[in-house]
This record gives C-alpha cells, sequence and structure tokens, in this order.
C-alpha cells in the first residue's frame, strides 16, 4: 500500500482564547509514521493537539485528519471524526463511574457496535495487547497511573483508529511505566498507525528516536539531531 | 462475581440518586397539594353557592295541592338544585324557638306565610341570573314574594374570586419554586458527572448518544418522584377524609385521577427539560471551562 499522508496542516495558526500560540504550520505525516511533538510548556503542544481531534475550532488555514477537513468541520462531524483518532490523554479520562469493561463497551456502543460477541472479543482483544486483561472488572481508581493508561491506550485502539494522538502519556508515570507505554505505541505504529505524540520527556526521545517537530517562538519546525534536542532540554 | 468495593459503589451510586428523587418527590408532594385546593376551590365555592337559596313566600289562599303543582316546577326548572316546603306551622315553630317566646299567643293569629325554600345551581348564583329568576317565579299567582340577601351573594362571588385568584397566583409561584428546585437537584447531579460527559464527547460518542441515558434516567426519577408524592398525597387525603368529607374523598377517581396525572405529567417534564439543558450546557462547553 502506498504511503498516504493521515494529517496536514497549511499555513494554520492556532489560538487559545484568542492568544496566539502557534503561527505557519506547515506539515504532513504520514500514515505509519511515530511522530514527537516536543516543546517548553505552554508551547502550544496541547493546542495543536486539540486541533487535531477538533476540540480547538480551526480558525485560519487548512488542515485535513483522516479525510476530514478541519477547516469546514461542522459540530455534528466532531464525533465521527474522533471515530478515526484514538486519544490518549496525560489525565488518561476514563470513565470514573464504571468498571474498565464497561468504559471499553461504552466506547463501542457509541461507535455503532451491536454484535455483543463481537464486542466481548474486541474487548479482550485490546486488552491482551496492554496485558490488561485480569483488570477487566476494575474501576480505573484500583489500578495504577501505568495501568490507567495502558487502559486508555487499548481504548484508543478499539476502533482500529489511523491516528493515535498521545498528549504527555508518560507525563504521569514512572519510568518503567513509560517505557512499557512506549513499546506498546510502537508496537501500534508497526501495524501502519500513525502516531503522534507529544512530550516533553527528552530521555525518551533518546531511547526512541523518530521524527521530531518542535513548538518554539510560536513556530513548529522539523528537529532531527538529538543532540540538539538534549541541548534545547538545557 | 461481585466484590465488596462494588456493592459499597452501587450503594452509594444509590444512596445520591435516592437524594435526588425524594427532593424531587417533596417538591411534587408540595405542587399535588396545591393542585388538590386548585381543583377543588370550584367545589368548594359550588358548595357555598349552592347552600345559598332563596325563599319564595306563598299567597295566603294557597292550596295544598297548587303548592305541590307549584314545588313540582319549580323542581322541573334547569336551575333549581331542590325546594323544600315550609308549611304556615312550620314556619311559626322555627321563628317561635328563634325567639323564645310564642308569639302567636301574644298576636293570637300566626301572621307568617307558608314558604318554598329553593336552592340553586352554583352556575346560576349570581346576581344577573337571580334577577332573572325572580321575575320567572313572581309570575306564577301563588307567589306573593321572593326574597333573598342580595348582598350576602355578592360578598359570596367577590370572595370567591378573590380567593380564586389568590389561590391560582400561589400555585404559579409554587410551580415555578418547584421547577427551580428540581432544576437545581437535576443540575447539580449533571454537575457531577461533568467530566464524564466530557470524556464520552472525547472519545466519539454523539450528542444524542450521551444525553439519552441521562434522559431516560431522568425519566425513571420523575415517575418515580412523582409516585411517592402521590403515594403521600393519598396519606393526607385519607386522614383529611374527615374534616373535608364535603370537599374531596378518596373514591372521588375524576379529581384524584386528574390530580394525580398533572402530578406524573409535571415530574416527568421538569425532569427532563431540567436534564435536557443541563446535559446540553456541559455537551457544548468548551473542556478548559469545566474547571470552574
Amino acid at each position: 500500500m502506498a504511503e498516504q499522508q493521515i494529517i496536514s496542516l497549511e499555513n494554520v495558526a492556532i489560538y487559545q482564547q484568542n492568544n496566539l500560540v502557534l503561527e505557519n504550520v506547515n506539515f504532513q505525516i504520514k500514515d505509519n509514521e511515530f511522530v514527537y511533538l516536543i516543546g517548553r510548556v505552554g508551547s502550544g503542544k496541547s493546542s495543536l493537539i486539540k486541533t487535531l481531534y477538533a476540540e480547538l475550532p480551526l480558525k485560519k488555514g487548512t488542515g485535513n485528519v483522516a479525510g476530514f477537513e478541519l477547516h469546514k468541520l461542522k459540530k455534528s462531524q466532531v464525533p465521527y471524526l474522533r471515530r478515526k483518532i484514538g486519544i490518549v490523554f496525560q489525565d488518561f479520562q476514563l470513565l470514573t463511574d464504571r468498571n474498565i469493561k464497561n468504559n471499553l463497551l461504552f466506547v463501542l456502543n457509541a461507535t455503532g457496535w451491536t454484535n455483543k460477541a463481537e464486542m466481548q472479543t474486541r474487548i479482550e482483544q485490546v486488552l491482551t495487547l496492554v496485558h490488561l486483561t485480569d483488570k477487566i472488572n476494575k474501576m480505573p481508581h484500583q489500578l495504577s497511573g501505568g495501568e490507567q493508561q495502558r487502559i486508555v491506550i487499548a481504548r484508543a485502539l478499539l476502533n482500529t483508529p489511523e491516528i493515535i494522538l498521545a498528549d504527555e502519556p508518560t507525563g504521569n508515570l514512572d519510568p518503567e511505566s513509560s517505557d512499557i507505554i512506549m513499546n506498546l505505541l510502537k508496537e501500534i505504529q508497526k501495524n501502519d498507525t500513525a502516531i503522534v505524540m507529544a512530550t516533553h520527556n527528552y530521555q525518551l526521545l533518546k531511547k526512541f528516536p523518530f521524527r521530531t517537530l518542535k513548538c518554539e517562538n510560536f513556530c513548529l519546525t522539523e528537529s532531527n539531531s538529538p543532540e540538539e534536542l538534549i541541548n534545547f532540554e538545557m | 462475581m461481585i466484590t465488596k468495593e462494588e456493592i459499597i459503589t452501587k450503594r452509594r451510586i444509590f444512596t445520591s440518586y435516592l437524594t435526588t428523587v425524594v427532593s424531587i418527590s417533596l417538591v411534587l408532594f408540595l405542587l399535588g397539594l396545591t393542585f388538590l385546593l386548585v381543583l377543588n376551590a370550584k367545589r368548594i365555592s359550588d358548595h357555598i353557592k349552592e347552600n345559598f337559596g332563596f325563599t319564595v313566600f306563598l299567597k295566603e289562599n294557597a292550596k295544598q295541592a297548587d303548592i305541590n303543582v307549584l314545588q313540582k316546577n319549580f323542581d322541573a326548572t334547569s336551575y333549581v338544585k331542590s325546594t323544600e316546603y315550609i308549611s304556615k306551622e312550620k314556619a311559626a315553630d322555627e321563628l317561635k324557638s328563634t325567639l323564645g317566646e310564642d308569639f302567636i299567643e301574644f298576636l293570637g293569629f300566626n301572621p307568617l306565610l307558608s314558604s318554598l325554600d329553593v336552592r340553586l345551581y352554583a352556575d346560576y348564583a349570581n346576581s344577573d341570573s337571580l334577577q332573572s329568576i325572580e321575575k320567572d317565579f313572581l309570575q306564577y299567582s301563588l307567589v306573593s314574594e321572593v326574597s333573598y340577601q342580595k348582598s350576602l351573594l355578592h360578598l359570596v362571588n367577590e370572595n370567591v374570586k378573590k380567593i380564586s385568584f389568590i389561590l391560582l397566583g400561589f400555585s404559579l409561584l409554587l410551580f415555578l419554586i418547584a421547577f427551580a428546585l428540581i432544576n437545581n437537584t437535576i443540575r447539580l447531579m449533571v454537575y457531577s458527572k461533568r467530566f464524564i460527559i466530557n470524556t464520552m464527547k472525547l472519545i466519539g460518542a454523539t450528542r444524542s448518544f450521551i444525553q439519552f441515558p441521562f434522559l431516560i434516567k431522568s425519566t425513571i426519577q420523575g415517575i418515580i418522584g412523582a409516585l411517592i408524592a402521590i403515594f403521600m398525597l393519598i396519606l393526607v387525603i385519607y386522614f383529611a377524609q374527615n374534616e373535608l368529607k364535603d370537599i374531596i374523598s378518596l373514591y372521588d377517581f375524576k379529581i384524584l385521577g386528574s390530580l394525580f396525572g398533572i402530578v406524573i405529567i409535571l415530574g416527568i417534564l421538569m425532569c427532563l427539560i431540567s436534564t435536557y439543558i443541563a446535559v446540553g450546557k456541559y455537551l457544548s462547553i468548551k473542556s478548559d471551562n469545566l474547571y470552574y
């Protein structure tokens, strides 16, 4: 299969409540690429990711994510865009009032699955991927941070998304859990899923080098040498 | 397999659910009481008006047979509810016991006229109708005089009007209060789930998919709240039955049916509208604005 651009932004300006955070954003991401998004706190990483899943409206420029035109996106289309994207949040965003199984079931129900047996199989599949099949009846608060994040990744995988957007997925985790998450994401990327991951964990960048985009001074730039990154951290 | 933890969680969810239902039912109960009054207001005023009668005095020489015919004629009209014949002697007895003095002995004769006490249907107990009814009655040759208390009638009608207005205003006010309270309760419940609603949005659920379970749940809460309110209303009516014999009884299916119907419909409607608005608010809000 020929490589295709799953995300492409042209001349995009990103605003957070009328404050400009990023200007002249131009980049493309192929459908099996792993891309880091780095930058200082407040440099616009999260805003960029939020724009990609239409939490922030695209007011200037044009953007295309998984076949949806962000600049023309209607409110009613937002849920359908999000079904093509798996989102992994720093603060997990699990449904705290129900157990893991029902968390995953909710997504399946919400996205139009009807066959109970198929749903059960799919849930077991994604939980096996993240090695957490034994936690299926636990409540979210009964799991550790790393486990919750793996559940979130499992949830993001339910509908075999074309893109995974991860906003500092390791932000709350210890190094060991971070490595587990990274290996998971790498596995997922190998199965032809694009991954965009915002992070400020530069050790991870050294350990798992991928294409890196840097947010700095209202601009998004390509950054390819790890040394430069390390210096940037200093 | 159900863990102890799950039981505790379920119990906590049930408790918060119960609190909401109880507040809804208390408000609906108050509303139901007012509606009971409003629904009965007409009956109460009718009750007063129908006890309001007038006296048709008959001529001295009226024969008993003619009087019977006249009484039947009166009864046959559409506006007369009941008539009672009071003979000369009976009138004298009544007056005697009122005065406490045997005035016949004193006067040497009975000056009182025999009469018919006429009670009208409530719809005709107003001064306009009474005037024309009086005219009708006076056309009979046996009738010498028609007497009723014009000012009393006027007073009754004025007061009924005033009380109805006050009652109506009061129930409207209570309705607003009820809506505000139920709305508040439900908004709090939805507020406590605002992050969950936001999460549902983030994982690709449509608005209606998120809203639907909330609406179902609030309908059920409305129904249960209304049923509890109805149960309390039945208790109140049951215990007040002796005091309010003429006004309401448990066997008055028409009024009670409409009362219970109103309570259930209002319960469901208020819960549904409040939930729809509250959930809609958190569906449209940006996630940054959820924290305050």
